[in-house]
């Protein structure tokens, strides 16, 4: 009980005691925190807003759809509309709405072309997936109604002209579903035959009127793009965006149970080549969670980055912190405290910092994952705050202590095991003398030759600082590579794609986290470095430096390991890069050039006003304060 | 004692014997206790015939006849000022320890490292009794300050004493 | 047991401390043999470098011996394990060091509570027990005062009372007054006096002969052995006179 009185109220003082360093451990850690709760937050956010969705749409337990089949090249089976309406009558099915003619085409609007699905329904309502308005009226003829993710990435609200196919129409209404995505609801599209197997090379080829034969019947077989949009219309302009044998039917089915749905996907798909294809509410469902899901695995890989960062800013500043430590461990361990509670003692420091950084983290994450999945990928309301569930605590948590515990481990056992006279006699760690940097300097002018010899004081910092400034430009590399590759994966206009502009979004936020913890780590080094080195900077002055040459000097001593650290980083960065992803795509030259110059720029920026600060206190009042 | 101390203690104002006394005992504190009873008196008498102090009668006829109050003469007063701006002081006699260990050595009578160290326990010693009377003395009074100036003045002979033995160790080695 | 006059609270046998090697080798303790007895105050003198802050760190369980026996309270310290040292020094020994070496971030009251808290005492005790001790060194109401705010000599008066906080066999005291100006000296040495008056073992290893004077047993040192042992006997205050002239 006093033991642990004591272990906390030591680890409290010694927080206390340097408040400044305190907040920027937990600034760290918590921006480490904060990321990965996001990531996991988001997890199995769509369910519930699809579940409303559903129930205000009527959603389809099962959406069946045929496509013409292509016998030969360019050539097309007509659709067997038989295999559909049968199902109609399978066992368990009590209700279904279509089928509906549909096919895929090409919109335009606002300048913008992309392909999207044409669905042509009846203007009454069913009872069967009947999409819910959010703006105007359903389809009427010479009237189109667009899905609600869609209009909002097309920028188009009802009343906004469109043209499909050539043809203009009016936006008469805006409305959601539960059966929306684009790529695995095929709607019978040929490609969705061979949905298990590979894609045949035919169907990447180019548009059929290039095909030798000649064949007319103009039929898209090219697989529909990631992003296709979904727009309904009247079942007669349906019809009219394409040659009949071209169209595709769809048709949604209601069954008495739900939960059977998978089973009557297994029960009823075809076991050979064909063109009827289901799909069970659960697998769209599932559809619906990966746009969030996309945007959760950059959050779990660059928080796992973050942390790692986080790591070394604990570093530098534990490492720092440990050193003035030593007489403290003298001390505990002269009036009695064995390794171990010396150990805990140094330790718990750490663990309190964590612990806070780790609620910070989740209360931050918390608050903040609504806004992340919030367009809500077209569902009815707001995606509500992401439950926070016991697991994301306890892996949020167990993360933020590891970090604390990893970056101070060692320190903490290293100065446990000191000898407690060595611990006693050292009250801080005695600057080195790097022999060789020192006589360098001689050749140097004032401020390099005052950067050096400070550089030459502490090594040991010098490399932590290039370590930390290395491991935030292979982050910025990580995610300027991520956004490389996420532009060469998508093939249409990025500006369409709703999960490209949220993962767009996520990794700005990642960038700016990374560039915020460097820039502290940057400014705690340098404040590090011109405490340290005041009395040397002090005697400087003495000697006829000005403080501008000493400021400078302090400065150089930041910039010159930033350089080496920015240069490092870049590799560091395509290499993690390589190791996170299969992706190849690697950011251009130009980029990586801008990453190390700025990185230099801002860090010399960013040391001017510590080092400034430091070098304008008077010379006496220093040197006098450093008196034994 | 010096007489020239009783002259000063009597510059502030005419006083008796006792009262002359009791003063000194509070600025010697424990090392007034050594100082014989009479010895102000007949300091007093001698300064008297000098013709530096006068008696004058007891001002009561209670007051016993021997109870005089001492006052300055003139000169008492001129000597009392011509004393506080003498700097003479105390000269520690160390030729006389040094010419000891250089005779015994030389003679080959005792190891001059046996003389420092029996010297050294005789200084501690006394430095003991000088620390043991300056912890009982309470702090700031005047009786403490001079007994911190004892001690200091054993340190430094102690002091002195080390590095005679430092000395003779080295030339001992030698020979 | 520890009235018991005769009973060596402390004893060292052939204790060495060597370090470095081949021509470096520097034999900072070099075969000191040593009985402290209860209640007993044993002073080590010698000039700086000589060995006798090593000697006290290895008999304070501080530091290891290269080679002999270190035995407190009947029991041999020099070859147990850290843990179990580190409980030695938390129960049986009390340190005073030169630098005070308190804990800057906690109060006084706090330092002092510090050895019995690692003991295992409940806060309330151990506050209890601090608060007296500080009463007892003259601190009572410098209680909730950090290091910083208090001078030298009270900073070393908190250390004092913190070595005492577990009762301890025995007090080691390093250079107690290096680091004090005379008057200060006097306050720990009036202190150190009511302990050696109170029946603690206390052994003090300094250069300052005024600490010194004061122990029942001084042992001078060099170069990491024993040269002399004296027990200062004899002497009076009545020749304290003739120090100053003040005879005749």
């Amino acid at each position: 009980m006093g033991r642990v009185l004591l272990v906390g109220r030591l680890a409290v003082r010694n927080v206390r005691r340097r408040p400044a360093e305190a907040a920027l451990l937990v600034l760290a850690i918590m921006a480490a925190t904060t990321i990965l709760t996001l990531g996991l937050a988001l997890h199995g956010v769509t369910d519930d807003p699809y579940q409303r969705t559903r129930e205000a749409t009527a959603g389809a337990d099962i959406v069946a759809s045929v496509g013409p089949l292509e016998v030969a090249p360019g050539r097309a089976a007509p659709v067997d509309l038989a295999k559909l309406e049968a199902l109609t009558d399978a066992p368990g099915v009590v209700d279904h709405g279509g089928p509906y003619p549909a096919t895929t085409t090409q919109l335009e609007a606002n300048g913008v072309r992309t392909e999207v699905w044409a669905v042509g329904r009846d203007s009454a309502a069913v009872s069967v997936d009947q999409p819910k308005l959010t703006q105007g009226s359903w389809v009427q003829d010479g009237g189109v109604v667009i899905e609600a993710a869609f209009a909002n990435a097309l920028d188009v609200g009802a009343g906004d002209q469109v043209t499909l196919n050539g043809r203009s129409f009016q936006v008469v209404g805006v409305a959601v579903t539960a059966a929306a995505p684009y790529t695995h609801v095929c709607f019978g599209h040929p490609v969705c035959s061979f949905f298990f197997g590979s894609v045949p090379a035919w169907v990447r080829q180019g548009p059929p009127a290039e095909r030798p034969d000649g064949q007319t019947a103009t039929v898209d077989v090219g697989p529909p793009p990631d992003d296709a949009g979904l727009v309904w219309l009247t079942r007669t302009d349906a019809r009219g965006l394409a040659p009949a044998a071209a169209l595709s039917y769809v048709m949604n089915l209601k069954l008495a149970d739900p939960a059977a749905a998978p089973g009557f996907v297994d029960a009823h798909s075809p076991t050979s080549w064909d063109a009827l294809f289901l799909a069970s509410w659960l697998d769209i469902r599932e559809t619906y969670g990966e746009f969030v899901q996309g945007a959760q695995r950059a959050l779990v890989t660059f928080s796992s980055l973050l942390a790692v960062l986080a790591m070394a800013s604990v570093a530098v500043l534990v490492g720092g912190r440990m050193a003035d430590q030593t007489r403290r461990v003298g001390l505990l361990k002269a009036v009695g405290g064995t390794p171990g509670l010396v150990a805990v003692v140094l330790l718990a420091e750490y663990m309190v910092l964590a612990v806070l950084a780790a609620t910070g983290g989740l209360t931050v994450g918390w608050l903040a994952a609504p806004l992340l999945s919030d367009p809500g990928a077209g569902l009815l309301g707001s995606a509500g705050a992401p439950s926070l569930t016991l697991s994301t605590v306890g892996v949020v948590t167990g993360v933020a202590l590891g970090v604390a515990m990893v970056a101070s481990f060692a320190s903490a056992v290293r100065a446990a095991r000191t000898s407690t006279v060595h611990a006693l006699a050292d009250s801080a760690r005695r600057p080195r003398r790097t022999r060789w940097l020192i006589a360098l300097s001689t050749r140097l002018p004032v401020p390099l030759l005052l950067g050096l010899r400070v550089i030459a004081r502490r090594p040991r910092r010098v490399v932590l600082g290039a370590a930390s400034i290395a491991v935030t430009v292979s982050g910025i590399v990580v995610v300027l590579a991520g956004r490389a590759a996420m532009a060469s994966d998508w093939e249409g206009p990025s500006s369409l794609d709703p999960q490209a502009d949220r993962a767009n979004q996520v990794l700005l936020v990642i960038t700016i986290v990374l560039v915020g913890l460097a820039a502290i780590n940057a400014i705690v080094i340098t404040w590090a470095a011109a405490l340290d080195a005041r009395h040397a900077s002090a005697l400087a002055r003495a000697l006829g430096a000005t403080p501008g040459e000493v400021s400078a000097g302090l400065s150089a001593a930041q910039v010159l390991p930033a350089f080496a650290g920015a240069v490092l980083g870049v590799p560091a960065g395509l290499a993690l890069w390589a190791a996170l992803s299969n992706d190849e795509a690697n950011p251009t030259y130009w980029q990586l050039l801008a990453v190390v110059a700025g990185t230099v720029l801002v860090v010399a920026a960013l040391t001017t006003i510590p080092a400034r600060i430091g070098a304008r206190r008077p010379t006496a009042e220093i040197l006098q304060a450093e008196l034994p | 004692m010096q007489q020239e101390v009783v002259l000063a203690m009597l510059a502030k104002e005419p006083s008796h014997g006792y009262q002359l006394r009791e003063r000194l005992r509070q600025a010697l504190g424990p090392l007034g206790d050594a100082m014989n009873a009479g010895h102000v008196y007949v300091t007093l008498t001698r300064l008297e015939r000098a013709g530096l102090v006068a008696a004058e009668p007891p001002t009561a006829a209670r007051e016993r006849p021997d109870r005089k109050t001492y006052g300055l003469t003139p000169a008492g007063q001129q000597r009392v000022a011509e004393w506080l701006a003498e700097v003479s002081w105390p000269k520690p006699d160390l030729a006389e320890f040094h010419l000891k260990l250089i005779a015994a050595a030389a003679a080959g009578l005792a190891d001059p490292l046996t003389i420092v160290d029996t010297q050294r326990r005789e200084l501690l010693r006394r430095l003991r009794d000088a620390q043991r009377a300056a912890m009982a003395e309470p702090d700031g009074t005047d009786a403490a300050l001079l007994l911190e100036g004892i001690v200091l003045r054993l340190q430094a002979d102690l002091r002195w004493l080390e590095a005679c033995e430092q000395s003779w160790t080295g030339r001992g080695s030698r020979s | 047991m520890r009235d018991t006059a005769d009973t060596a609270v402390l004893r060292a046998r052939g204790l060495r401390k060597e370090y470095g090697t081949g021509e470096g080798l520097v034999r900072a303790v070099d075969g000191v043999d040593l009985d402290v007895a209860a209640g007993e105050t044993v002073a080590v003198m010698g000039p700086s470098g000589c060995g006798k802050s090593t000697l006290l760190h290895l008999l304070g369980g501080l530091d290891r011996p290269s080679s002999g026996e270190v035995w407190l309270g009947g029991r041999r310290i020099d070859q147990i394990g850290e843990r179990a040292l580190a409980r030695v020094r938390r129960t049986d020994v009390g340190i005073v060091f030169q630098a005070f070496h308190l804990m800057d971030e906690l109060t006084a009251v706090e330092n002092v509570e510090l050895p019995a808290l690692l003991a295992g005492r409940s806060p309330s005790v151990a506050r209890r027990q601090a608060a007296s001790l500080l009463e007892r060194v003259g601190l009572a109401d410098r209680a909730g005062f950090l290091p910083s705010a208090l001078s030298g000599g009270q900073r070393q008066r908190v250390a004092i009372a913190r070595a005492l906080s577990n009762e301890p066999l025995i007090v080691f005291a390093d250079e107690p007054t290096g680091n004090l100006d005379s008057a200060a000296t006097v306050d720990v040495l009036r202190l150190f006096d009511s302990l050696r008056v109170a029946g603690q073992t206390l052994v003090i290893v300094t250069h300052d002969a005024r600490i010194a004077a004061t122990a029942d047993r001084l042992i001078s040192m060099r170069d990491g052995a024993f040269v002399d042992e004296t027990r200062l006997t004899g002497g009076s205050t009545g020749q304290l006179g003739a120090l100053v002239g003040l005879e005749g």
